[in-house]
């Protein structure tokens, strides 16, 4: 009789299985989906889809996409902090917020030429769209250094508690201060079209892109995916350099890490500095994407989704917290709008004697039960699958402590790898997995 | 009266505090370049306390360290490895879920450019950076031994506990020191291990240029290879000299050696 956490795992054992031995020509599927060719094939697919629909049924599945590249980045720069540096930061979503801002102020000129009216939109550009960016990452950065700089010194609960409030404190101040528009939220973005050269769009048909994303998603989608790639590599350069190499240290032995010639405060200020600047970049992609900045989304709530989004991919895996963003974007887009429906028409629900009968409360409703969802796929992941569903390597083997089989992580790829995480997990001591995890971990720590 | 040579390392009557415990007491040592230098001591004399002092971990609360005539006061352990102090540590501290290379490549940290633009977009400065560590890092394995060279991409989790000494050393070695400091080297090792030890902390001094401070309590070790030895007790030094002179001090006869040179 299988435990229930062996009951879990199977399908992951399983699917690994079928990759692993399926051959598509000459190699097994896991080599095509593994490292970067993973990458490449899951860009592919993502540039290429909208030729598969007509002009209105992907307006709403772009507006869709464009979300999940916004929430990827978001993921992807705390996931520098968390994952990499393994900093605890609560407050993400300070750094979302200043992005938007930012943005705000560079494109419409809002912000000191409207001092204390009501918000209204002002289409004036005094800068360059595309130097937006560059321009919302680095004040966001500087943002992180100037409040890491004293916090960081502080270890583990410390810190978190302090990012907490650093959450809580710059959208409260943003709300307050009628320059920024208050509750009612600042002004929208405006973003000019991209004239094509003549030479471009005598070969292309069209001679403007829109990137105005109320008027046609497609241009803005795109403008979206090429941030999302920038983010990918710029995060993935940094994980294989000297830079990623000190976190790591920093991570698994402050002490050892010093004495190694890792400056610990500078280290963790470039972390927190990065993840802070790709925060700021998703900011600006969000708000001009919404056309308009609404306050209440810079709440803590936020913070968490994203975070739940990283240990639900797995903590310090890039693909995993790419997976982990558009699960739990698609969740809310479509997952919480479906069981509305079904609750709505079902009639198991509507039915009296249904025996989902207890959901037909006049004022439930699944949006507001969103976070009791997330809730438990937090608690189901950290019970279960603490590494995540396409786990770092070295993630796994701090959490799930796979010491003695080397040779499982030399292998082609990550799905061989997590195939023989399951391989170990199945042996026997199912339930004591977790314990196991945490007692190696607190073993390398100490040694 | 001017000196002939700057002694490579220096305490000057270096006391540490805490609180109402005095774990290190106006100890004063001096270290000439190329020297292998002993401290010995009962268990609590204040040996770890002493290398945490020169290391930046702990400050002194009197007193002066000195590495070729300059002040390490104030300098945190990442500075002070800059300034070319590297250590060991007692109980190894490898980076478990680190390779070999990777260990290795951690403690040549401070021959990467600092600079976020460089490192994020691997400029040519980083490259050969990196080029340079890698290539450094397979000749401080091989140091130890084409065995050595062979684990290169194993996690420092899975290495033998003499392997894991050895990757230390390499780790420290990295950084490219002038002086190196080892927490007991030989610390669990059985006798054809610990004369190995003996033989490759020779041979590094030689090949790497080193001035060697060493905490030792195996004495055939420290009276074997040591140019010097200091004695410490209570937080205080007692003696200091050659081996030979250590063996006949009464006082750590007294303090220390009795029973050990006794049995001898």
């Amino acid at each position: 009789m299988p435990t229930f956490a062996q009951f879990m795992r199977a399908p992951f054992a399983r699917t690994n299985h079928f990759f692993e031995t399926t051959k598509l020509g000459p190699y097994p599927i896991a080599w095509y989906v593994s490292g970067w060719r993973g990458g490449l094939l899951v860009l592919l697919a993502a540039i290429l889809f909208p030729i598969f629909y007509d002009q209105t049924s992907i307006q709403p599945l772009l507006g869709d996409g464009i979300q999940v590249g916004i929430y990827v980045i978001l993921a992807l720069g705390l996931n520098v902090v968390v994952g990499y540096a393994g900093l605890l930061d609560l407050g993400y979503v300070a750094f979302f917020a200043i992005g938007e801002y930012v943005a705000s102020f560079l494109t419409t000129g809002y912000i000191f030429s409207k001092l204390g009216q009501s918000p209204i939109i002002v289409l004036k550009s005094p800068m360059p769209f595309i130097l937006i960016f560059p321009a919302a990452a680095l004040f966001a950065g500087f943002i992180g250094v100037l409040f890491g700089a004293p916090t960081l010194r502080l270890r583990g609960d410390y810190l978190a508690i302090v990012t907490l409030g650093l959450g809580e404190i710059v959208p409260i101040f943003f709300q307050n201060v009628p320059w920024f528009g208050g509750n009612v939220g600042a002004s929208v973005l405006y973003i000019p079209n991209i004239q094509l050269p003549s030479l471009v769009s005598s070969i292309v048909g069209f001679t403007t892109i829109s990137l105005t994303p109320l008027l046609n998603k497609a241009g803005f989608y795109f403008l979206t995916l090429m941030m999302v790639v920038i983010v990918v590599l710029l995060t993935n350069s940094l994980r294989e350099s000297s830079l990623g190499r000190a976190w790591i240290a920093i991570r698994e032995d402050e002490t050892a890490a010093s004495a190694a010639g890792v400056n610990l405060v500078r280290t963790k200020l470039l972390a927190f500095a990065f993840g802070a600047a790709m925060g700021g970049l998703g900011g600006v992609l969000d708000g001009a994407n919404s056309g308009s900045i609404v306050p209440t989304v810079f709440s803590f709530n936020t913070s968490i989704t994203i975070l739940i989004m990283i240990v639900l991919g797995g903590i310090g895996s890039l693909r995993g917290v790419i997976l982990g963003a558009a699960i739990l974007r698609l969740i809310d887009f479509t997952l919480l709008g479906q069981l509305n429906t079904f609750r709505q028409t079902s009639p198991l629900v509507t039915n009296i004697h249904g025996i989902l009968h207890f959901l037909a409360l006049p004022q439930f409703d699944f949006n507001q039960a969103k976070f009791l969802i997330y809730g438990l796929i937090l608690l189901a992941m950290i019970l279960l699958r603490p590494q995540g569903l396409l786990p770092d390597r070295r993630r796994q083997r701090e959490l799930v402590g796979i010491g003695e089989s080397a040779e499982a992580y030399s292998a082609v790829g990550l799905l061989e790898r997590e195939e023989a995480g399951e391989g170990v997990s199945g042996t026997g001591s199912e339930d004591m997995t977790l314990f196991t995890g945490s007692g190696s971990d607190a073993q390398g720590r100490e040694g | 009266m001017p000196e002939t040579t700057i002694p490579a390392l220096q305490m000057r009557t270096v006391t540490k505090a805490f609180g109402g415990l005095t774990a290190v007491d106006s100890v004063d040592l001096t270290v000439q370049p190329g020297q292998i230098f002993s401290i010995i001591g009962p268990n609590g004399a204040g040996k770890a306390t002493v290398f945490n002092l020169i290391t930046g971990i702990y400050q002194p609360t009197n007193g002066d360290i000195l590495l070729q005539g300059q002040s390490l006061k104030g300098l945190t352990p990442d500075r002070v490895l800059r300034r070319g102090i590297a250590r060991t540590f007692q109980n190894i501290r490898l980076f478990s879920n680190m390779t070999v290379m990777e260990n290795i490549l951690v403690g040549e940290h401070k021959t990467f450019p600092g600079d976020l633009i460089s490192i994020i977009f691997h400029l040519p400065n980083y490259q050969s950076a990196e080029k340079h560590a890698r290539t450094r890092a397979l000749e401080l394995l091989s140091f130890f031994g084409p065995k050595m060279v062979a684990l290169k991409d194993e996690y420092a989790a899975n290495l033998s506990y003499a392997d894991r000494r050895r990757v230390e050393i390499a780790r420290a070695l990295g950084s490219n020191p002038k002086v190196l400091l080892l927490d007991e080297p030989t610390a669990g090792m059985n006798d054809a291990e610990t004369a190995e030890a003996v033989g490759y902390i020779t041979r590094m001094r030689e090949q790497f240029n080193l001035t060697i401070v060493l905490i030792e309590h195996k004495l055939q070790v420290t009276m074997g290879i040591s140019d010097r030895i200091a004695v410490l007790d209570y937080g205080k030094k007692i003696a200091e000299g050659l081996p030979e002179e250590i063996q006949r001090n009464e006082q750590v006869i007294e303090a220390y050696l009795g029973r050990k040179v006794v049995v001898e």
